[in-house]
């Protein structure tokens, strides 16, 4: 798209890294490298080998629903983080993740359709799991209570953590199409989870009892990412022996903040 | 409807928008562009330069907060995925306008002063009228607050600011350029969307006539001082510079006074706003002239 991001990036002092990485330019460059010649996520001439079998074929549509659960989650909690968003450049970094997610959502979708689904928003809201919709109110709630921390780590540390575990495993074992839908959308999640570890890691080193809050958050939370977990690892068909490693996935990343 | 969907996706956004009239550009404009000399060692016209791009910011950053805002009350998810794109469009436009702040020589520790400084208390009380119906989640009214009443605001503007830095300032006539593409997006949806909703809810109508006619009096006052207290003409005569011809509305605003040039914007905005409320079923309501 544009001119190159220098790439010695890592080198600037830390303050300059920040305006880089959370500026729409950064972005733009990002994503250019994978989304262009793509249409709705993939290329547009790979050919369709989802699953033929009816059974597999409606697991794979669940997955689906679940996941447009969560992309609708981090839209609705992305957009609202941006009005209270502490300066000028988070907002910004915030806004390309509306983006991102709007986008994960659409592609999502557009790939039911694929699939034969002709309501997918209905569908969505018929089979998505209870823990995943559960999960959506509690982020909104932090979100509508202007907790710029609690928020943050709900979303852009659990959430997207979550999302990351559970897209890479899947990616590993899906058709072509959702595999190139998956690893597009993991692209833009790691920079989700890279923003909220350095939002959140300059604010725990700076005020310590931060970190009770957040710990309480992540006890009210954990036994709805766990149940997500579970119903992803068991719809999406991961070997019972990988899906501890699923959960272990999802624990280190959030593990890196020190909980 | 499947055609307005398409039209308004996220796929169809960045074929139009990042994949093509961005391509090549660094904040809006090519690298190589540079603002004008005369501008930067003109401490006048560079002040003014300064204090009509903070405007811009300020427009752009209550734009921000509106799509972002309206995302959660759309009531269906098509929707927000337009306003998620909007969201972003906007964001780039703060930035880009930002930018240019620092390259007319605001230091970045200076940008919250300098904003604060030379903000117009109409502009901002025209954001907060707005802001107001986002934040109690009125998403009609916000989408008529914000597409056609901001964002027609804000088309018309920029192509007054884009005729006039065309032939002396092709660096922020360039980033111009983008700008006046996406709000014409913004505006498309905003009438194509927001019609059927109001004829969903006809309890609506008065309400929002009332806004559009309190922005407008606060958009036309924010002309009123950006017009009536503006050095610029007479720094370029004192400096020797001379005007160069624009073309707005089939008018030369490089040759008018600056109540003159006033008075074509403001016709300009409030002819657009007319059509645009009649085709969503809302009456124009004609403002009180500051």
């Amino acid at each position: 798209m544009g001119t190159p991001i220098p790439r010695e990036i890592h080198d600037l002092e830390h303050e300059r890294f920040l305006e880089e990485v959370h500026s729409f330019e950064f972005w733009f460059h990002s994503v250019e490298g994978y989304l262009s010649n793509t249409t709705y996520g993939h290329r547009a001439d790979q050919v369709d080998e989802s699953p033929t079998d009816p059974v597999e074929r409606q697991h794979l549509i669940t997955v689906l629903c679940n996941y447009c659960i969560g992309e609708t989650a981090a839209l609705e909690g992305a957009s609202g983080l941006i009005a209270i968003a502490p300066n000028q450049l988070t907002q910004v970094f915030l806004s390309t993740q509306v983006a991102d997610e709007g986008r994960h959502l659409e592609v999502l979708l557009h790939r039911m359709r694929e699939l034969g689904v002709a309501y997918p928003a209905q569908e969505t809201d018929r089979r998505a799991s209870r823990a995943l919709k559960q999960f959506r109110v509690e982020l909104l709630k932090l979100v509508e209570g202007r907790d710029w921390e609690a928020a943050i780590f709900a979303q852009n540390v659990i959430l997207e953590s979550l999302e990351f575990s559970v897209f890479r495993a899947h990616a590993e074992i899906a058709d072509p199409i959702t595999k190139q839908i998956l690893e597009g959308i993991i692209k833009d999640e790691r920079r989700h989870i890279g923003f909220g570890e350095n939002e959140l890691g300059r604010r725990l080193h700076g005020a310590p009892h931060i970190r009770t809050r957040l710990a309480r958050v992540r006890r009210e939370l954990d036994h709805l990412v766990l149940g997500m977990l579970e119903d992803s690892s068991r719809e999406i068909g991961v070997p019972a022996d990988r899906q501890a490693d699923l959960a272990r996935s999802y624990s280190q990343c959030v593990e890196r903040l020190g909980f | 409807m499947a055609d307005t969907i398409d039209a308004y996706s996220i796929q169809s956004w960045l074929e139009s928008c990042p994949q093509s009239y961005l391509m090549n550009t660094e904040h809006g404009h090519g690298a190589d562009e540079r603002e004008p000399d005369f501008l930067l060692e003109n401490e006048v016209l560079r002040e003014e330069t300064i204090k009509a791009t903070v405007q811009l910011v300020v427009g752009e950053r209550c734009a921000l907060s509106a799509s972002s805002g309206l995302i959660n009350s759309a009531p269906e998810e098509s929707s927000r995925r337009f306003l998620a794109t909007q969201t972003l469009d906007e964001a780039r436009h703060v930035e880009i306008f930002t930018q240019r702040l620092y390259d007319l020589g605001v230091a970045k520790k200076d940008l919250e002063s300098t904003i604060q400084r030379y903000a117009n208390p109409n502009l901002v009380k025209f954001a907060e009228i707005l802001l107001e119906k986002v934040d109690r989640k009125d998403f009609v009214a916000g989408v008529v607050g914000q597409n056609i009443v901001l964002e027609g605001m804000a088309f018309s503007v920029f192509e007054l600011m884009h005729a006039m830095n065309e032939p002396v300032n092709p660096k922020f006539a360039h980033t111009l350029t983008g700008t006046i593409a996406d709000e014409r997006r913004h505006v498309g949806f905003g009438e194509n969307r927001i019609g059927a909703l109001i004829r969903q809810h006809p309890e609506k109508t008065a309400e929002i006539e009332r806004m559009q006619k309190e922005m407008s009096y606060y958009m036309l006052a924010t002309f009123a001082d950006a017009f009536r207290n503006n050095r610029t003409i007479d720094a370029l005569e004192e400096a020797g510079i001379e005007r160069a011809h624009a073309d707005y509305q089939g008018v030369d605003i490089g040759v008018m006074q600056p109540e003159e040039m006033e008075d074509v914007l403001a016709d300009t905005v409030l002819k657009e706003f007319k059509i645009r409320l009649e085709r969503i079923g809302i009456e124009y309501q004609t403002p009180t002239r500051p």
